[in-house]
């Protein structure tokens, strides 16, 4: 008995069942952060205010690029595109997208691990934020968003295929906590130390 | 019948019509309702137009309650160091002009209604206390406007769900409006324009760098005008005239149309696509050139919408390929135009119409909210022209050009449709091509209104690409491209098109038809 419960308290510790896509171990990020968007949705200015309320060191730049990078432990971006933010930040989908695959190429280089998010649900997946999801999603080494935006499994699907921890959570405030346990705080190193 | 924005807002419509309220109370009613349910589009902050038919006396008129620059406003004002700032014509102090609405809402009221202030507004007091469902296009737009109300209305404000975008299901609710229209039923529209509020007003402006004074909200008035006239084969049209810029050039355009055989060319097809955009981009280097505030300028209206002109235009437009060529104007390439205002229409059982397009420019104004207040101040100062020697270009007390277009149709004497919608510079071509589906392809409202839709414009001369809906038939979009058109495809029902209302009032019978947007969260009820 003592045996069978030693070997699923192993399991659920290896495979935190909650959340995390099947067989994705956790990955801890570092600070500081670099905070963009992929598709220049509004999304972007959400995840500031989620860094800034997780205590994060972060610098938030929409459209970041490589020497944006600079001193930098982590980048997160953003998915979701909008032809509104496209047009206001003077980019097509193109330009966005060269944008973007040249941040994570210099991010690989540098091994700045990456972190997406996908904050709006639902209402913001749409043909062109899919392209984006399935450009940009595969290089990363976690990813949370908000579960009614991965209704069809979208996120699941790639995360699973890649081997990325998924974090679903219900509404967008609630990625905070998820946000904030994704990062390896200095004060708990301190600790530890 | 009321058709407006938001199901809880046509139904406080409906309440005034039922409680023996004629069609402007009715519209007033709805118009504070929806400052409730859909405040990131209208409200007291903003501005509009009506037209008002009344059938016993057979009599068009229009209330022009648009907002007004403040009397420091000046042409160069939106540059700093020869540097145009783009952010102060949007989501700064600058940005805010002088708020019509009340005083116009007020003004109808008490010239058109049978109610009074406390009576029409307050459904909206109980729907800004009680809250409702936010829907998700409510959502999506906060979304999308979070940014500028994080800065502007900071992440404490009703606007945002403790900090965050609401989500679809949540209740939104709105105390300080509520108080804000308690103390107006009280007080009278004089605490807006002259006591506490208007003091509130000027300093949440100063505070984000604006020059609005106590004087200029004091000395605003809205103004009564004669309705712009025009014919479409047997329709008469009444719509707005300058600065209302929107029904002159939904007039423009059937006269341009109606030198073309559309019926046979098909609803939608490239023929009809191609002579419509190319009729558009004449059109906008007409608006750029001669369009502004008409105290303080001539307009040649006439010239503008006589079939003379429009069929001088027509035969300009080649069958096969672009013009190439439109006549310069100073319309500004703004990629941050928005699908905003909303529009409401009215019919009573006597027969008065009220056609009502109101706005506070961009979906969440200028994201200032005046403190304890609960209403969005407008950034209608983005509609003059960044161009100084512009007609267009802020002046003080000039109100800016819009392209707002309420209307009434009439047949043989008798009115038949009441239409209008949201959507910027897409309202016109959005409305022209509604008008075009009832009279020639024979739809009903609402199927004229869900139809797919598309946009183009000139800007400088050269054409710019077409706008359309996804819905629309691949090979259509080829056809465009073969003959030299760059096609921009959007979602398959788009707010940037608008979201139109209408009711129609088809001859010899008692009945209404109502059209609402899927586009937006429109809804219609009658009895």
């Amino acid at each position: 008995m003592k045996k069978i419960f030693l070997i699923a308290s192993l399991f659920l510790l290896i495979f935190n069942l909650q959340g995390f896509s099947q067989g994705a171990k956790e990955y801890v990020f570092e600070e500081p952060l670099l905070i963009s968007s992929a598709g220049q949705s509004a999304e972007v200015q959400i995840a500031s205010v989620l860094a800034k309320r997780a205590g994060l060191s972060y610098t938030l730049e929409k459209i970041a690029t490589i020497k944006d990078l600079e001193n930098v432990k982590t980048l997160v971006l953003v998915l979701g595109t909008s032809m509104k933010g496209l047009g206001a930040a003077g980019l097509d989908m193109a330009k966005e997208k060269g944008r973007v695959k040249n941040l994570l190429k210099e991010a690989e280089k540098k091994n700045i691990p990456l972190l997406c998010l996908h904050l709006g649900g639902e209402t913001r997946r749409g043909k062109l934020t899919d392209e984006m999801i399935r450009d940009f999603l595969p290089s990363a080494k976690a990813a949370i968003v908000v579960k009614s935006g991965n209704k069809d499994g979208i996120f699941s699907q790639i995360c699973e295929e890649n081997n990325i921890p998924l974090i679903e959570v219900e509404k967008t405030v609630q990625a905070l906590k998820s946000f904030k346990k994704a990062f390896k705080h200095k004060i708990e190193n301190h600790k530890s130390n | 019948m009321v058709v407006a924005a938001h199901p809880l807002a046509a139904k406080a419509g409906l309440k005034m019509l039922k409680q023996g309220g004629n069609a402007v109370d009715a519209a007033i009613a709805t118009a504070f309702a929806l400052n409730a349910t859909e405040p990131f589009a209208s409200g007291i902050g903003g501005g509009g137009f009506m037209v008002i038919y009344l059938s016993q006396e057979k009599k068009v008129t229009v209330i022009n309650f648009r907002e007004k620059a403040p009397s420091q406003a000046f042409p160069e004002m939106f540059s700093e160091k020869g540097e145009i700032k783009k952010e102060w014509r949007v989501a700064h102090g600058l940005a805010v002009a002088v708020p019509g609405a009340l005083a116009g809402w007020n003004y109808a009221l008490k010239k058109y209604g049978t109610k009074n202030l406390a009576n029409v507004m307050q459904r909206g007091i109980e729907i800004a206390e009680e809250g409702f469902k936010i829907t998700p296009t409510f959502s999506a737009i906060n979304k999308d406007e979070y940014e500028k109300l994080i800065k502007n209305a900071g992440e404490e404000t009703t606007y945002l769900n403790k900090g965050f975008p609401y989500e679809p299901g949540e209740i939104f609710r709105n105390p300080d409006l509520a108080r804000t229209f308690r103390k107006l039923a009280t007080k009278g529209v004089d605490e807006f324009y002259r006591g506490e509020i208007a003091r509130k007003i000027v300093e949440a402006i100063k505070i984000k760098g604006g020059i609005m004074t106590l004087k200029d909200l004091a000395s605003y008035s809205p103004v009564e005008q004669i309705p712009l006239k025009g014919t479409y084969k047997d329709y008469t049209l009444y719509t707005l005239p300058p600065p209302g810029s929107g029904g002159l050039h939904i007039i423009q355009l059937l006269n341009i149309i109606q030198n073309w055989p559309i019926q046979k060319w098909g609803h939608n097809s490239p023929a009809y696509i191609h002579h419509f955009c190319e009729a558009l981009c004449f059109v906008f280097a007409d608006k750029a050139r001669y369009l502004g505030d008409p105290d303080f300028i001539q307009i040649p209206v006439a010239r503008l919408i006589s079939k003379k002109y429009a069929a001088q235009i027509a035969s300009k437009i080649k069958p096969d390929r672009l013009s190439g060529f439109y006549p310069p104007g100073e319309f500004e390439d703004n990629q941050l135009d928005q699908g905003n205002t909303t529009h409401l229409c009215v019919v009573d059982k006597k027969g008065n119409i009220v056609s009502l397009t109101q706005s506070i420019n961009y979906f969440f104004g200028s994201g200032i909210v005046p403190a304890e207040t609960g209403f969005l101040l407008n950034n209608h100062m983005a509609d003059f022209s960044l161009d100084p020697h512009s007609l267009n270009a802020p002046r003080p007390n000039h109100r800016p050009v819009s392209s707002m277009a309420p209307l009434v149709v009439l047949r043989e004497g008798k009115p038949v449709l009441t239409l209008g919608s949201p959507g910027g510079t897409r309202i016109f071509p959005s409305l022209t091509q509604i008008i075009v589906n009832i009279v020639d392809f024979g739809m009903s409202i609402d199927e004229a209104i869900e139809t797919p839709r598309f946009f183009s414009y000139s800007f400088q001369g050269k054409a710019k690409s077409i706008s359309i809906e996804s819905r629309l038939a691949e090979k259509t979009i080829k056809f465009l491209e073969k003959m030299g058109h760059k096609v921009t495809i959007r979602e398959a029902f788009d707010k940037y098109f608008g979201g139109a209302q209408g009711i129609m009032i088809p001859r010899g019978k008692k009945l209404f038809l109502g059209g609402a947007d899927s586009r937006r969260d429109g809804y219609g009820v009658g009895y």
